[in-house]
């Protein structure tokens, strides 16, 4: 190889990746990376908040928020994956004979290490939100722990109970004052059911013989559902009960009216 | 006869017609079988004393002991003991037995003996598949028919909630060796050059024994279901009617077949390799297959001691998982997801390696970065076994630990990056030959990267606060299963149809049904993760008006996925009795199991072949 060849063959990295950037498959699988993206992002963003339910505590808004900014985290690698799949399916070989043979590229440094660091890097920004997300949460409950009302919750087949203590008031339907953080104890008489108020954002086993506990503060008026989430023999799928946040004076009322005390 | 080639037919058909070897088939096993199985019941069976629980407790002593008789029985009646009896009293099968048992010159009979020939198993295990993925689509349509509607007066609740658990149960056996059952046991031995497996008997016991567990598990049916989803967890177990014991009777089994084939397929793997096949040079399939069963072989005893662990409480009153009598339901759930998730990895990276071996083929490019193909494998192998408590997030058990197991489950979404890079990377720069197998890898890219992306939501403590237990986890995990892996498999099937059975596909029919399952397979479980996302809880035999839509629109799909499967099996069906005679080498692949004819010769090859190189070398030279 004589030396006047050199520059043509060895072009510096720079004007390798502009002539790498002006091939006609690289052009167009960019345009559907940036058309995949932005649609994984827009869609992303009204996907959750047009089917998830009415947000009645932080810890709700604090999950659909959560499940937006992980959608859009996830947009770019959705673009990388569906623009190249899409370019190579649209140029396709279709036919009862196989395509020609294509260059044998075993490997590519360049694009493995940049894979593995972006990959790595979007999962790291993950796990960070994620455990900001369960500190903040932990946090805010240590906080309003002090105040809290205290329900305790007890699973059976197939019904929910809830014992106020403070207020000597036992109920079928959950009753919560807003703005006033609520910590749940729950048991189960029998098998494992699952506590979930659903447009509370939280949930937790029933077992037996061991309470588990929850808390969260609800802070917006309105009824919500309790289900129950984990098979727990006939008539799991009926376990459920109506609960409701309501303003103090008509909790107060509530609990009157219950044969219980007000504070 | 047709079915050999001139090699064999050539010699003299070994007929040891004194020995016992030769009256024994799946007849004889099932005869002494239903003798043993009735034996014990009626051995066993007096229930004599006043109390109800002390009889109930006897009862299903008397079930579970008859149930697992039955299969003891079966394999003594089949002959599978023989091998070990003959070496326990000093002598060893003879070299014409031997010869006998692998199934030479006996035509469509050796499919119901016991045969060591490991493209007989492989059959064995296709049409087992097959058989048990009907079954358990044709329950999962009924359980989608009831939930289109809400008020589910289709079915009772009892028998909803026996639909879930055995849909659940029958669909994770099929999975579980639907790649490694047929592909690991025809193809991969002649793929690295071998002339059957290290252990050919033990092959023959895996598949008897997993026989063995099917009517098992039907018999659930008639004493009264399982009421616990396919988790069985405990208390509900341990207060379940008889029907439970069939269950554990079945996993039990089941956990003693794949402990057998793991250490076969590892062995064969390890030790029969090709002269000149180094690790560099064995297909992407056969490591994927490994990989699979080597996490296998420690996940299963974990579930098989749950399980026994769950007979003694329910037959002895021991008090393992019952905690009115001091033990922890959190123990169950410890043990059970210790198998649990390794488990759904077992299923995943056999049907991922059959993408990676089809691709390089289809599109005549060399696989895109071997290397990373293996260590994204066995990355997710390595962090599969410590996320299990990820699923015991809300279980209470130890909310400290919900973090660690939150990092240590996104971190597997790096591994799982790697095998899109393999798959693009061999994409790209190609023209991929879009037949039936190459669509299956770009609706696996789509279906992988839904389920991965759903499994990132899911894996976060927060967010599985809402999630968790509801129709969000189902359809994400269907699109990782399903969507993935029976993707995979299914491209398997059609790939190495001409090899298995001589024949090529329908193409007709591979087409209309790749586009029914995969579309109605969007539509079924859009509607169902927003279903999950409006607050619907899984397992449920009714719900709410408000997710009337929701639930319809993935009904629709679900009919629209059983159409594509009836249309496949036809295919299958069809293909295999009136299919276009293959050539040896349909697709111009590089692999070592194209190399042989059809019918494949009992000891695959004339001559062991010698590899010199690795079977990826498509392409023309880059300059």
């Amino acid at each position: 190889m004589s030396d006047h060849n050199a520059p043509e063959l060895n072009p510096t990295p720079g004007e390798r990746f502009t002539k790498f950037l002006k091939r006609k498959d690289v052009l167009e699988t960019l345009g559907w990376a940036v058309f995949y993206t932005t649609g994984f992002v827009i869609l992303g963003g009204k996907f959750y908040t047009k089917w998830m339910p009415t947000m009645m505590s932080t810890d709700m808004r604090a999950i659909e928020r959560l499940m937006v900014i992980f959608t859009w985290i996830s947009a770019p690698v959705c673009g990388f994956v569906l623009s190249m799949a899409t370019y190579t399916f649209r140029h396709g070989h279709r036919g009862d004979t196989p395509p020609e043979d294509g260059p044998a590229t075993r490997t590519n440094r360049l694009g493995i290490s940049l894979f593995g660091v972006m990959s790595s890097l979007l999962a790291l920004v993950a796990i960070l939100y994620g455990l900001i997300e369960l500190n903040s949460s932990a946090e805010a409950a240590t906080k309003d722990a002090p105040n809290a009302m205290v329900v305790e919750v007890t699973g059976s087949q197939w019904v929910w109970s809830f014992n106020y203590p403070a207020q000597g008031v036992t109920s079928n339907e959950l009753m919560l004052p807003i703005n006033k953080p609520v910590i749940f104890k729950i048991i189960s008489e029998d098998v494992n059911h699952s506590f979930w108020p659903v447009q509370l954002g939280v949930k937790a086993d029933a077992n037996r013989y061991q309470t588990t506990t929850v808390q969260t503060k609800p802070n917006k008026l309105g009824a919500f559902d309790v289900k129950c989430a984990e098979l727990c023999g006939l008539y799991h799928a009926y376990m459920e009960t109506n609960g409701a946040v309501v303003t103090t004076a008509d909790f107060n009322n509530w609990v009157t009216a219950q044969g219980g005390h007000t504070a | 006869m047709t079915t050999l080639d001139n090699r064999v037919s050539s010699r003299p058909i070994p007929n040891p017609s004194k020995s016992l070897i030769t009256k024994l088939n799946a007849g004889t096993g099932l005869v002494v079988g239903i003798i043993f199985a009735l034996g014990t019941y009626y051995l066993l069976n007096n229930n004599s004393s006043d109390d109800a629980t002390v009889n109930f407790q006897h009862y299903n002593r008397t079930l579970l002991a008859s149930m697992l008789m039955w299969s003891v029985g079966f394999l003594v009646g089949i002959g599978a003991f023989i091998g070990p009896w003959r070496w326990l009293i000093g002598k060893d099968l003879t070299a014409e037995e031997q010869l006998y048992l692998a199934g030479d010159g006996q035509g469509i009979k050796r499919y119901f003996k016991y045969c060591t020939d490991h493209k007989v198993v492989g059959i064995q295990y296709l049409v087992g598949v097959i058989t048990m993925l009907a079954v358990g689509g044709t329950m999962a349509m009924m359980i989608r028919t009831n939930l289109a509607m809400p008020g589910g007066h289709f079915i009772t609740a009892s028998v909803y909630n026996s639909l879930v658990g055995l849909h659940g149960i029958t669909m994770i056996i099929a999975m579980i060796i639907v790649a490694t059952g047929p592909f690991g046991n025809f193809i991969m031995p002649i793929m690295i050059g071998a002339a059957d497996m290290a252990f050919p008997r033990l092959n023959a016991l895996s598949w008897w024994v997993l026989f063995t567990a099917i009517p098992v598990l039907c018999s659930a049916w008639f004493l009264g279901g399982i009421p616990t989803g396919w988790t069985a967890y405990a208390p509900l177990s341990i207060q379940a009617g008889p029907g439970m014991n069939a269950f554990l009777a079945t996993i039990i089994i089941f956990a003693f077949s794949t402990a057998v084939a793991g250490a076969n397929i590892t062995a064969t793997v390890v030790a029969m390799r090709a002269k000149g096949m180094s690790w560099n040079r064995v297909p992407i399939f056969v490591i994927g297959a490994t990989i699979s069963v080597a996490l296998a072989v420690p996940a299963f005893p974990t579930f098989m001691l749950a399980m026994i662990q769950t007979a003694l409480d329910r037959t002895f009153m021991t008090s393992f998982f019952d905690a009115n009598f001091g033990g922890s339901g959190w123990l169950y759930a410890h043990l059970f997801w210790i198998m649990g998730h390794p488990e759904v990895y077992v299923i995943l990276i056999p049907g991922v390696a059959i993408l990676m071996e089809i691709v390089p083929v289809f599109v005549r490019k060399p696989l895109f970065s071997y290397t990373s193909a293996i260590v994204g494998f066995a990355g997710i192998a390595g962090l599969s076994v410590l996320v299990w408590a990820h699923h015991m997030y809300m279980s209470g058990w130890m909310p400290m630990l919900n973090g660690p197991f939150m990092v240590t489950t996104e971190m597997i979404s790096i591994p799982t990056g790697l095998i899109f890079l393999v798959i693009l990377g061999t994409l790209w720069n190609g023209k991929p030959w879009l037949k039936m197998p190459m669509l299956c890898v770009y609706a696996f890219l789509w279906n992988m990267l839904v389920g991965g992306i759903t499994g990132l939501y899911l894996s976060d403590v927060p967010a599985d606060n809402y999630l968790h237990g509801s129709m969000y986890v189902t359809a994400h995990f269907h699109y990782t299963l399903m969507g993935s892996a029976l993707t995979g498999a299914v491209a398997g099937l059609v790939y190495w149809f001409p090899k298995m059975t001589g024949r090529m596909f329908n193409e007709r029919s591979s087409y209309v049904a790749f586009w029914f399952i995969q579309l109605g397979f969007q539509v079924l479980y859009l509607g169902m993760f927003t279903a999950g996302a409006e607050g619907q809880p899984r397992r449920v035999v009714d719900y709410a008006d408000t997710f009337h839509v929701s639930n319809m629109v993935s009904t629709i799909g679900a009919y629209g996925v059983g159409i594509g499967f009836i249309v496949l099996l036809w295919g299958v069906v069809h293909s295999w009795r009136h299919g276009i005679i293959a050539p040896m080498n349909p697709w111009g692949a590089k692999t070592l199991e194209w190399t042989v004819p059809y019918p494949v010769p009992l000891v695959n090859f004339d001559t062991p072949p010698v590899v010199t190189s690795d079977p990826y070398g498509y392409g023309k030279a880059v300059k």
